[in-house]
């Protein structure tokens, strides 16, 4: 029966090679996006890790150790990239070795990612080389040591006296292998790893059950013809194990096919997948790696999955040797069908100020709660599909309309499942589209653009923050630099300002000269007169602030007796220029953050929020693409059989035109309605989402979102265009013959 | 009077004649019937007859015109408007109910919906359908769903009804049953009616008979003689 079944699967003619390769195709699709979105889970973890060893000094019992190295994480800047530095001494023979060296540095000796290596090489090294003392690259760090290719990454030598004598300097007995928890004193890190787990493990999610319908509808694909195949067999004498048989070994060859290919195309783009900056930073291929449990788990599972839904399609089969001969109507979906989008939403109701702690929890949480609102969707859309067509098929006058309605109304199951792809292809859309259009809406605009041009030095500790002229001298007179001012942290006898009453933000509170102030282009000036303000420490106020600086009573003259609490050197926004002041206030000031401007203090985030956006963009495309694919396979399905009365139609008058319109309002009609409450359902559990994990509200949609859903809408009208040369080609003349 | 008429038409599928030089001509009102074997284009000059197949040459004519000259959107709305089918099987909309199939050639000629289903109506008593207004077209038995079938082909009073074995997939007495209602109905409506057919039970309801082998149309009578 196995040989009997593989004969038919691969000698049954071109209907069922169309359908190998159709159900192949699709599971190869979702093999390998599945692959993808679970390597890519391990490799987020494995990515973050490699931060781990930099930031030694925060994990617990980090001075353990034999001869504990002194260390100091400095996180630096090039040309709005960061550079990850780490400066350490050895204390002996058996100091530990951070990872991707194959020795410590000695002192006036570094070692340098490739990037930062060629980066050196490359720029004049007032701008850059001269950052790390003697100047000897000893060699180049390894990769595991380095978050992602691209990273620019140093470990600089230093004698121990050089280094014991820093502010800021710790004992490292032990290198660390992941990063710590907590960081209370700053750390080099990526994106977290539990916003991006959370937002990976929905992406699966939304991958894979458009995929699971696409391989669904494929099953079903000539599902009469075959169901008469069956039956016919059933007739003959056979049982309904060897039925089964041959149905399993059909969904078996093709899904085994479809697995193969997963397996391949995952390889074939997991390099350029790599790539992609979805975390802020690319991966190296070997990140995106195939553990065994994956491995077999993917490899075993989907053919097995594949095979139990084709055993589902058919199990009226295996039931009567009549098989679906007689026609009747099924029975109509029920209204209890709308509870599972309800429970769904109703879960996400429930974490709304009852987030839970930890990521794990957050996971557990939300996770389930948008997972049973997609199976919601799919549960309640033959009941909503139903009600609708109901209330079209009441008042068509057409009788294309009338058709299609009627249609609808009969088995509004077939109806939804040819839509129901792309009705999660939007719900999917809508709640990524929600949440990053909230996030971002939430930072607001600026109303000032980030200044490139201004480098603010921070003295964040204020036990070690210089006193007297913390300006290296000579930094005004470099080129490109067009001034330096200096804030003051206030001794307790200069108490600082009350906001006043109605203020809603914090209240300029470092003091500065006017004389500095004065020959800073873009610095608000001080009022006429006044000889010492109050400031923020990098001279610009929040948004809402319009000045002028209020006035301190503290002579000038003393300011150089009073710590400092920041350096603004404003330059001419060159790279040049600002890298030249950053090299000088760096190798002054060696500081965890070094002298940075606005748009590197925001490059950052921007850059994380930047591969959110992609990856959601991503699975937009992608889960509209798959759900596409599932209109058409299911649109030319239909098509197929109902070739016989399509065709009497035709043969007696009816315009091929009234025949697409009956096609086109058959998919249209269920995909408007669902599509309404999957939008609605989607911004509703982004709501949801944000309120509860981010404290935030939706904002609504931009325009991109309603240009994506009419791009969606429009695909899949043209999806449906593209199946109509089929119904003229089956519905031609040779279709009324009796044979 | 002629109303439709083949002259010396030719028609191949691929390698393989069809019809080689067929003539025929049908009265206004004329009950006829084409008889012969499987394959011998029975079915293929029936088709031809109502501008589905376009001869490779000779003329189609109905009511003087020439149909095999006309485009496929002209034949369609030929179709619709003048000619009314019933063929052995899978003709009906399996998702309409009886009413609504039978309504459907009013529906596309452009009637309201409620003024097509009543005059829909009209035809269950005459065929003896009460009560079966409602049903799916799987709901129904074979007899039932042809009477529907034929309900739909004469309910826009059409000049010719095509009928192709139109109790092909019936058993004899629910055959000879759908015939009586046939001829009946088209005698009542003074429709003429072109009656494919291979079972002479069928075909003696006709006013006239031929046959067509080897893709000529013979005369019943020139048959006997030769």
């Amino acid at each position: 029966m196995i040989r009997f079944g593989l004969r038919l699967t691969l000698a049954g003619g071109r209907e069922a090679a169309v359908r190998l390769i159709v159900i192949a195709l699709a599971v190869a699709l979702g093999v390998g996006m599945l692959l993808l979105a679970l390597t890519g889970l391990n490799g987020v973890t494995s990515q973050n890790d490699r931060y781990g060893w930099a930031n030694s000094a925060d994990a617990p019992g980090a001075e353990q150790g034999v001869d504990p190295l002194w260390w100091q994480l400095r996180v630096d800047g090039f040309d709005s990239r960061t550079v990850g530095r780490v400066d350490l001494a050895a204390t002996g023979p058996l100091s530990p070795v951070p990872p991707g060296l194959p020795r410590l540095p000695g002192p006036g000796e570094y070692f340098a990612s490739p990037e930062l290596a060629k980066l050196i090489a490359d720029t004049p090294a007032a701008q850059l080389a001269d950052r790390f003392p003697g100047r000897r690259l000893a060699g180049t760090i390894g990769r595991d040591a380095l978050p992602a290719p691209d990273s620019l990454v140093a470990v600089v030598g230093y004698t121990p006296a050089e280094l014991a004598r820093r502010a800021g300097v710790t004992r490292v007995g032990t290198i660390a292998a992941t990063p710590p928890e907590q960081c209370p004193n700053g750390c080099w890190r990526g994106i977290p790893t539990s916003g991006l787990q959370l937002i990976l493990a929905v992406v699966a999610a939304a991958l894979i059950f458009p995929l699971f319908i696409l391989i669904g509808t494929a099953t079903r694909l000539a599902a009469t013809r075959r169901e008469q195949r069956f039956a016919a067999m059933r007739l003959v004498g056979a049982t309904p194990a060897q039925v089964s048989t041959v149905s399993a070994v059909e969904s078996m060859v093709s899904a085994l096919a479809g697995t193969v290919l997963g397996f391949v195309l995952f390889f074939l783009v997991r390099d350029t997948v790599a790539a992609i900056p979805f975390t802020g930073a690319p991966m190296f291929p070997e990140d995106l790696a195939l553990d065994p449990v994956t491995f077999v788990g993917v490899a075993l599972g989907v053919p097995v999955v594949a095979a139990l839904a084709a055993r589902l399609a058919l199990r009226r089969v295996r039931i009567s040797p009549l098989g679906v001969t007689r026609r009747v109507t099924p029975r109509p979906p029920r209204a209890w069908r709308l509870i599972p989008l309800a429970a769904g939403l109703g879960e996400l109701a429930y974490f709304v100020g009852r987030r839970p702690g930890t990521t794990n929890g957050q996971i557990m949480a939300f996770l389930p709660g948008i997972f049973v609102v997609m199976i919601g969707l799919l549960v309640a859309g033959p009941w909503l599909t139903m009600a609708g067509s109901r209330l079209v098929a009441r008042r068509a006058k057409r009788p294309a309309a009338l058709i299609a309605a009627r249609r609808l109304a009969d088995n509004p199951r077939a109806g939804f499942r040819s839509v129901s792809g792309l009705v999660l292809a939007l719900f999917v859309t809508s709640v990524a589209v929600g949440v990053m259009g909230s996030i971002a809406a939430d930072r607001g605009t600026p109303s000032r653009a980030p200044d490139a041009a201004n480098l603010i030095t921070l003295f964040r500790d204020r036990d070690a923050a210089p006193i007297g002229d913390p300006v290296p001298a000579g930094l005004a007179a470099q080129p490109g630099v067009l001034g330096v001012a200096v804030t003051r942290i206030p001794p307790a006898s200069v108490p600082v300002p009350e906001a006043p009453p109605g203020s809603t933000t914090f209240w300029p509170y470092v003091l500065a000269s006017c004389d500095d102030i004065a020959g800073l282009p873009g610095v608000t000036p001080c009022a006429a007169g006044v000889r010492t303000v109050w400031v923020w420490p990098d001279l610009t106020g929040p948004d809402e602030w319009t000045g002028p600086w209020p006035a301190a009573d503290v002579d000038p003259a003393r300011l150089s007796t009073f710590s400092a609490q920041s350096v603004v050197t404003v330059t001419d926004g060159s790279t040049p220029a600002l890298e030249r002041a950053r090299t000088i206030l760096q190798l002054a000031h060696p500081m965890l953050y070094s002298p940075y401007s606005s748009v590197e203090f925001m490059a950052e985030t921007a850059k994380v929020f930047e591969g959110w956006k992609r990856l959601a963009d991503v699975v937009i495309l992608a889960s509209l693409a798959i759900a596409g694919c599932s209109l058409a396979v299911s649109v030319a399905g239909g098509l197929s059989e109902r070739k016989r009365p399509f065709s009497m139609l035709r043969l007696t008058g009816v315009p091929l035109g009234t025949l697409r319109r009956v096609v086109a309002l058959e998919s249209v009609t269920p995909l408007v309605i669902a599509a309404t409450v999957a939008l609605g359902s989607g911004l509703l559990a982004a709501h949801l989402f944000l309120t509860a994990q981010m404290r935030l509200s939706l904002s609504p949609p931009g325009i991109s979102f309603y240009v994506i859903v009419v791009a969606g809408l429009a695909a899949s009208l043209a999806v449906i265009a593209s199946t109509m040369p089929l119904l003229r080609r089956i519905t031609g003349p040779e279709a009324a013959r009796n044979e | 009077m002629t109303v439709i008429e083949a002259r010396d038409v030719v028609l191949s599928f691929g390698e393989t004649p069809a019809l080689r030089g067929a003539d025929l001509a049908v009265a206004e009102g004329e009950l006829l019937a084409i008889m012969g074997p499987s394959g011998s284009g029975k079915s293929t000059l029936l088709h031809c007859l109502a501008g589905i197949l376009v001869p490779e040459s000779g003329e189609i004519l109905f009511e003087g015109r020439r149909v095999d000259r006309l485009g496929e959107t002209e034949r369609s709305r030929l179709r619709r408007d003048k000619f009314g089918f019933v063929f052995q099987f899978g003709q009906l909309v399996p998702e309409l109910s009886a009413q609504e199939n039978v309504a459907l050639p009013l529906l596309l000629n452009g009637m309201r919906r409620a003024a097509a289903v009543a005059e829909a109506r009209a035809w269950f008593g005459r065929l003896g359908l009460d009560g079966l207004e409602e049903r799916r077209s799987g709901e129904l038995s074979g007899g039932q769903a042809q009477r529907v079938a034929l309900a739909r082909g004469l309910v826009a009073r059409p000049r010719v009804l095509f009928a192709d074995e139109p109790t092909g997939a019936l058993d004899s007495l629910t055959g000879e049953q759908v015939m009586d209602l046939l001829v009946n109905a088209a005698r009542a409506e003074g429709t003429t009616v072109v009656l494919v057919t291979h079972e002479p039970r069928v075909a003696a309801y006709a006013d006239r008979e031929v046959v067509v082998r080897d893709g000529r149309v013979h005369s019943l009578t020139a048959e006997a003689i030769a």
